[in-house]
């Protein structure tokens, strides 16, 4: 039998052993992250620990994106923390403003084919988009790796996830990882690693692949790996990551899942509110009323994101009621789509743009909580009861093409049926 | 510690740590005071009668969704001595080993509140004697054993700054 990229990758960290799904490793992380949100935590466990040098700790970027800008005095000195840190140790900071922990970390060169990273963040799985093994992990793991460069892990199974077919023009990654939780339920994959191949992934662009990975958090996901192709390597390349070491799977790898999905027909699908896995497909629940309309996150915040919205917001204008927000995944997106017109397009629409920022996600800045009985559309990645500040409102979660229809005519709409929403094919 | 006995102290299934064991929900509630309230909303009076040195005999996906290391810090408080589930949040397996939680994976089907439980973490059994129940469950891996041992991956960094891989194999 052959190994996973998973298992291969893990392996490769271990002192170059073959190893096996259920295995624990002691493996070499290459990068590590911490996030504003888990750095009180995060830095009260390395000052517990007492190391007297912490020799990795270059290779740890401090990013400031939850509370960004800070809402209180709390998360303000908690930034004033962070900065003396890296200020002291010289560890990469990526400040208030400068993006989403999971944008900026690939954006900056900080990871590569067949890297290991963690983060103190779940969504860390979306540096498998490069072909790298990323997790999740705590305050605790990221000052051990600080200290010895090191951290235990479980090898874990993998799912093969077959994407067959190119998506339609205004069905996104998103609308994937969508139908494979109506398929497997929230936290269905849980404890595995996720390896997406076929035609599918090969049609999709690097800002869709990012989607993909990131949004395997919901699934419950450790990893969620893509091959690397041409596309990978000179997205890579053109933000300066280090000599990429490309891991494939081998042909007769031991999968303990595999997941054939008709892509090419996939229909736009949307998360109803307070469960990620109650999915319904567009068409089915058109016409269902929203008036707030959210585009942002590190799901789903990216160039490609907004530029579909404003392809489909192009000289029009919102809906009477509705309330729109888009927020950059990051400041390199922020200004990319400055530049290319796209803010001006959304703004004459009625939408309003933030600073790049995880606000969208959870209403941690305070910007986007929504009014009793609203319903929200989001372009993020989770609906709980009360995820933005108010139980008594409804977060629906689909694409940002999802979204901008649907921000145009005031109720859930398929982006195939609005001009602009096949941006993706006339680009 | 590799025998660990307790009073079993029952949860449902796929409980979140983060919402009924951390301050995420609670900003600016301290460590000591989700102490007092955690697992109320699941289970009433949970935190008020747990007895230092009890079980907790959870459900499927116990830590579900939960990311929070708090949750382990606010249980050591409580003085949980160890939790059988037959399933586990990744994140929240993971914050319990690294902060010296012992963590079974095992069906806990027939085990009631106040039943005697006995946890064999490296010959791999759970017992309940009462019920005439033995499950055999793969003992936990050295490495496991060797955090669990040590109190947590930080006094276990303190002992062994350099993994000390030849000790943990031998």
């Amino acid at each position: 039998m052959g190994h996973t990229i998973a298992e291969k990758i893990l392996g490769q960290h271990a002192g170059g052993k073959a190893v096996r799904a259920g295995e624990i490793v002691i493996a070499d992380v290459d990068f590590a992250m911490i996030h504003d949100a888990r750095a009180g935590n995060a830095l009260k466990m390395i000052e517990k620990l007492g190391a007297k040098s912490l020799p990795h700790v270059k290779r740890t970027a401090l990013v400031l994106d939850h509370y960004s800008p800070p809402p209180n005095m709390e998360a303000a000195n908690t930034h004033v923390e962070m900065r003396a840190f890296a200020d002291k140790h010289g560890s990469p900071i990526y400040d208030v403003g400068d993006g989403i922990c999971h944008q900026v970390l690939p954006e900056g060169g900080h990871l590569t084919c067949g890297d290991l990273v963690v983060g103190t963040d779940t969504h860390s799985t979306t540096y498998g988009a490069f072909n790298a093994f990323g997790t999740g992990v705590e305050g605790t793991d990221v000052s051990a790796v600080m200290m010895t460069g090191k951290l235990w892990f479980r090898v874990p199974e993998t799912i093969h996830i077959e994407l067959q077919g190119a998506l339609q023009p205004g069905v996104w990654a998103k609308d994937v990882t969508l139908s494979m939780l109506g398929r497997l339920g929230a936290e269905g994959a849980n404890y595995r690693a996720l390896e997406y191949a076929g035609s599918g992934v090969a049609a999709m662009a690097i800002d869709d692949r990012m989607t993909l990975s990131n949004h395997a958090a919901e699934l419950g996901a450790k990893a969620a790996l893509l091959e690397a192709d041409e596309k990978t390597l000179a997205w890579l390349k053109a933000h300066g990551a280090a000599a990429p070491k490309p891991v494939k799977a081998d042909a007769d790898a031991d999968y303990t899942q595999r997941i054939v999905i008709d892509t090419a027909k996939l229909a736009p699908q949307v998360a109803r509110q307070h469960r990620i896995d109650d999915i319904a497909a567009v068409p089915d629940v058109a016409g269902q009323k929203i008036q707030v309309a959210l585009i942002g996150t590190c799901t789903n915040g990216r160039l490609d994101d907004i530029r579909q919205a404003a392809a489909i917001l192009k000289g029009r204008k919102l809906a009477k009621g509705v309330r729109m927000i888009v927020t950059p995944a990051s400041r390199a997106i922020y200004l990319d789509a400055m530049r290319e017109g796209l803010f001006e397009i959304l703004t004459e629409a009625g939408a309003s743009v933030e600073a790049a920022g995880c606000g969208t996600c959870v209403n941690i800045t305070g910007h986007y909580i929504s009014g009793d009985g609203q319903v929200v559309i989001s372009s993020a990645n989770r609906n709980f009861k009360g995820r933005l500040g108010n139980p008594r409102s409804e977060i629906w979660i689909g694409s940002a093409a999802t979204v901008a229809a649907s921000a145009l005519t005031g109720v859930i709409t398929d982006a195939r049926t609005v001009a602009g929403g096949d941006w993706r094919a006339a680009a | 510690m590799n025998i660990i006995k307790g009073s079993a102290r029952v949860l449902g299934d796929e409980v979140s740590t983060d919402i009924h064991c951390s301050s995420k929900y609670l900003p600016g509630k301290d460590t000591a005071y989700i102490a007092t309230v955690a697992f109320d909303q699941v289970a009433p009076g949970f935190a008020k009668a747990f007895v230092k040195g009890d079980i907790i005999v959870a459900g499927k996906n116990f830590g579900i969704n939960s990311s929070r290391e708090q949750a382990v810090h606010i249980m050591h408080r409580l003085g949980v001595a160890g939790i059988i589930a037959p399933s586990f949040g990744r994140q929240f397996y993971r914050n319990a080993i690294n902060n010296g939680m012992p963590v079974v994976e095992c069906d806990t089907s027939g085990i009631t509140a106040g039943d005697a439980v006995e946890l064999d973490l490296a010959g791999g059994r759970v017992s309940v004697p009462s019920r005439n129940i033995a499950r055999s469950v793969p003992p936990l891996p050295a490495v496991v054993q060797a955090l669990l041992t040590a109190g947590g991956l930080i006094p276990f960094l303190q002992k062994h700054p350099d993994w000390n891989l030849k000790e943990l194999e031998a």
